[in-house]
C-alpha cells in the first residue's frame, strides 16, 4: 500500500487513542465508568449503538456478499425497526428505571441469583469468544493482502481499542464510536463515487447490468424455515433476534443504561431503527456496484492474494489455463463456474476454507481506489472492527465485575476497588479476545461451532426477559424455562439441521415463555421478587 | 413518563416507521425497474 495510505490510517488510529483518552477525562467512579454517570446525550448513544453492531465483518464480508450475490442479504434486518419499537415501550423503560448495572442484574431482583448467574455467564462465554472472532475477520483479511502474521494485524486493531477501552470506560467508547461512524460512513460514501466515476457506462445502465445478473433482487415473500434471506424469515426471526440482541445482550443495553433519561435510551433506539435499513442498503450497493465494475475491468480468478500466490506457485499451469479461460468468457454461468473450479483447486493445495468474498472489496480498494481515499477506507474497516470490540469489551468487563465479582466475590468494597476490578477485567478481556483472534484461523470448525452455540440460547434468554414482565411468573419458572427453552433450540438443530439459525430466536424465546409461564402458575410456589427502583445491590 | 415525553416518542416513531417504509418502496422500486422477470 502506498506510504500516504498507511499515513492515514496511522494518523487515523493515533487520533482515535488520544481522542479516546481526553474523552474519558472524570472516568473516576464505577458510575461514570461503566454508565458515564447516566450522562449521554440519545443522538451519541443512538450512533454507538449503530457503530457496536457495525463490525468490520460488516465492511468487508457484507459488501463481498453484495458483489457475489446482491440485495436479498438486507431481508435480514426487516425485523429491525419492528423490534426497536416494541423493546422501547417494554424492555428499556423496565431495565433504566431499575436502576441496574447490567441487563442480568435486574434478573436477581425480579426472579433469583442462579438466573442471573446462568444468564450472566452465557453472555461472558458468547461475547468472549465473538470479541476474538470480530478481530480475527479482519485480520486475516489484512494479514493475506499484506503478507504479514496475523498476529501484527490483531495487534493494530487490538491495542488502541483495549487502550482507549481501558482508560476511559463507556465514555470513552460511546464517544470514539461517533466519530468513527462518521468517518465509516465518508469511507462508503467515498467508495460509492469511485465506483460511479469508473464504471464506464451511466448509473442507469450500470444498475440494468446487475439487476441482468439478479444482483438487485430484494425482496424474496416464499415461506421457507431452511431459507435465512426471506422476508418472512427478516421480518419474524430476524424480529427475534433484534429483540434479544438490543434487549438482552450486555453489549447493546449498556449504551442505553447511560442515557440521561428513558426518553433519551428509547429515542436513542429509535435511532438506530432509522438508519439501520438505509445504511445496510449502502454497504450492499456498495458490493452490487464492484460486481458491476468488475464486467467492465479485468477480475482476478482469486481475490486472496495469499490463496493466489499459493495456487501460483504450486499448479502454474493450471490456473494459468482457468485464467485465460475466465478472460475471455463473457457469460455470467461460464464465469462462475471457472471460479468455482479455481476456489477448489485453492481449497486443494491451500487445506484452508476459501472465503474468497472477504477479499473482493479489499482488493478492489487496493487496486483502483485513488491513493488517500484506500487508506481511507482501510481505517474504516479497523475503525469498524474497534467499534465493536470496544463495546464488547466494555460489557464483558461490567457483567464480569457487577454480575461475579461484586455478587459472589467481594460485595462491599470501595468505589475505587471496583473501578480498579473493571479496568483490569477489561484488559484481561481484551487479552483474551487478541488470543481467540490469533488462533482463530486454525480453529475454524471450533469458531463455526461456538457461534452455533451462541443461537442456542439468545432466544432463550430473551424468553426470561419477556417472562419477567408477566406478573405472576416466579423464579423456578423462569430458571426451569430456560434450561427447557435451550434444549429445545438444541433438538431442533440436532433433529431439523436445515432449519435456519434465525428460526432457533422464535423457538428459545416461545419454549421459555411458555413453560416459565405454565410452571409459574402450576408449579410450587417460590419467592416473587419486583424491581425496587431506588435498589443499588450487588 | 410525562405526556411530553411519551408525545415525543410518538413523533420519532412515525419518523421512523416513515423511513423505513420509504425505504422499502424505493428497494421494491429497484427490484421491480431492473430486474428482468
Amino acid at each position: 500500500m502506498h506510504p500516504l495510505n498507511w499515513a492515514i490510517v496511522i494518523g487515523w488510529l493515533t487520533y482515535v487513542v488520544i481522542y479516546g483518552i481526553r474523552r474519558s477525562r472524570g472516568a473516576t467512579s464505577i458510575d461514570a465508568y461503566l454508565q458515564a454517570n447516566r450522562s449521554l446525550p440519545w443522538w451519541a448513544v443512538g450512533l454507538s449503538v449503530m457503530a457496536t453492531q457495525l463490525s468490520a465483518v460488516t465492511m468487508i464480508g457484507t459488501t463481498g456478499q453484495g458483489a457475489t450475490d446482491g440485495m436479498r442479504f438486507i431481508q435480514f434486518y426487516f425485523g429491525l425497526p419492528v423490534a426497536m419499537v416494541i423493546l422501547g415501550v417494554t424492555l428499556v423503560p423496565f431495565l433504566h428505571g431499575s436502576g441496574v448495572y447490567t441487563a442480568y442484574e435486574y434478573l436477581e431482583r425480579r426472579f433469583d441469583a442462579k438466573t442471573r448467574s446462568l444468564t450472566a455467564f452465557l453472555f461472558l462465554i458468547s461475547r468472549g469468544l465473538s470479541c476474538g472472532t470480530i478481530v480475527a475477520a479482519p485480520a486475516v483479511v489484512f494479514s493475506a493482502i499484506f503478507g504479514w502474521p496475523v498476529s501484527w494485524s490483531v495487534a493494530l486493531i487490538g491495542v488502541p481499542a483495549v487502550l482507549y477501552t481501558i482508560i476511559g470506560g463507556v465514555q470513552a467508547v460511546t464517544w470514539v464510536d461517533v466519530k468513527q461512524m462518521y468517518l465509516i460512513v465518508g469511507a462508503l460514501v467515498a467508495v460509492v463515487i469511485t465506483l460511479l466515476v469508473q464504471i464506464p457506462v451511466s448509473p442507469h445502465e450500470a444498475l440494468q447490468v446487475a439487476g441482468a445478473a439478479g444482483r438487485l433482487r430484494v425482496f424474496d415473500f416464499s415461506f421457507s424455515l431452511t431459507n435465512t434471506y426471506t422476508f418472512w424469515s427478516g421480518v419474524i426471526g430476524g424480529m427475534f433476534l433484534m429483540l434479544s440482541y438490543f434487549g438482552t445482550d450486555q453489549s447493546q443495553v449498556q449504551r442505553y443504561l447511560a442515557a440521561k433519561s428513558v426518553d433519551e435510551a428509547r429515542t436513542s433506539l429509535l435511532i438506530s431503527a432509522y438508519w439501520k435499513i438505509p445504511l445496510q442498503a449502502l454497504v450492499l450497493l456498495v458490493g452490487v456496484l464492484v460486481f458491476v465494475f468488475y464486467q467492465f475491468h479485468k477480475q482476478p480468478l482469486l481475490f486472496n492474494p495469499a490463496q493466489e500466490r499459493a495456487v501460483m506457485a504450486v499448479a502454474p499451469g493450471e490456473y494459468a489455463q482457468l485464467q485465460a479461460r475466465f478472460d475471455s468468457s463473457h457469460v455470467l454461468f461460464e464465469r462462475d463456474a471457472i471460479r468455482g473450479t479455481a476456489l477448489s483447486l485453492a481449497a486443494r493445495i491451500t487445506h484452508q476454507p476459501v472465503k474468497d468474498v472477504n477479499y473482493v472489496i479489499p482488493r478492489f480498494v487496493l487496486d483502483h481506489m485513488p491513493i488517500g481515499l484506500a487508506g481511507l477506507f482501510i481505517a474504516a474497516v479497523i475503525a469498524a472492527a474497534m467499534n465493536a470490540i470496544s463495546g464488547e469489551l466494555n460489557s464483558l468487563s461490567t457483567t464480569t465485575t457487577i454480575d461475579f465479582y461484586r455478587r459472589w466475590i467481594r460485595s462491599d468494597a470501595p468505589d475505587a476497588h471496583f473501578l480498579m476490578v473493571s479496568r483490569a477485567a477489561t484488559g484481561l478481556w481484551g487479552i483474551f479476545a487478541c488470543v481467540v483472534a490469533t488462533y482463530a484461523v486454525n480453529l475454524g470448525s471450533l469458531i463455526e461451532v461456538v457461534n452455533k452455540y451462541g443461537s442456542f440460547f439468545y432466544g432463550s434468554i430473551l424468553g426470561v426477559f419477556l417472562l419477567a414482565m408477566l406478573p405472576r411468573a416466579r423464579a423456578n419458572g423462569a430458571f426451569i424455562g430456560l434450561l427447557i427453552g435451550m434444549s429445545a433450540v438444541y433438538s431442533v438443530w440436532h433433529w431439523a439441521p436445515a432449519v435456519s439459525f434465525l428460526w432457533y430466536n422464535v423457538v428459545g424465546a416461545m419454549t421459555v415463555f411458555v413453560v416459565g409461564a405454565l410452571l409459574s402458575v402450576f408449579g410450587s410456589r417460590d419467592t416473587q421478587r419486583t424491581a425496587d427502583p431506588s435498589r443499588r445491590s450487588g | 413518563m410525562s405526556e411530553e415525553s411519551n408525545a415525543r416518542f410518538r413523533r420519532t416513531l412515525i419518523r421512523v416507521m416513515t423511513v423505513q417504509v420509504v425505504t422499502l418502496l424505493l428497494l421494491w422500486l429497484l427490484q421491480k425497474t431492473f430486474t428482468p422477470r
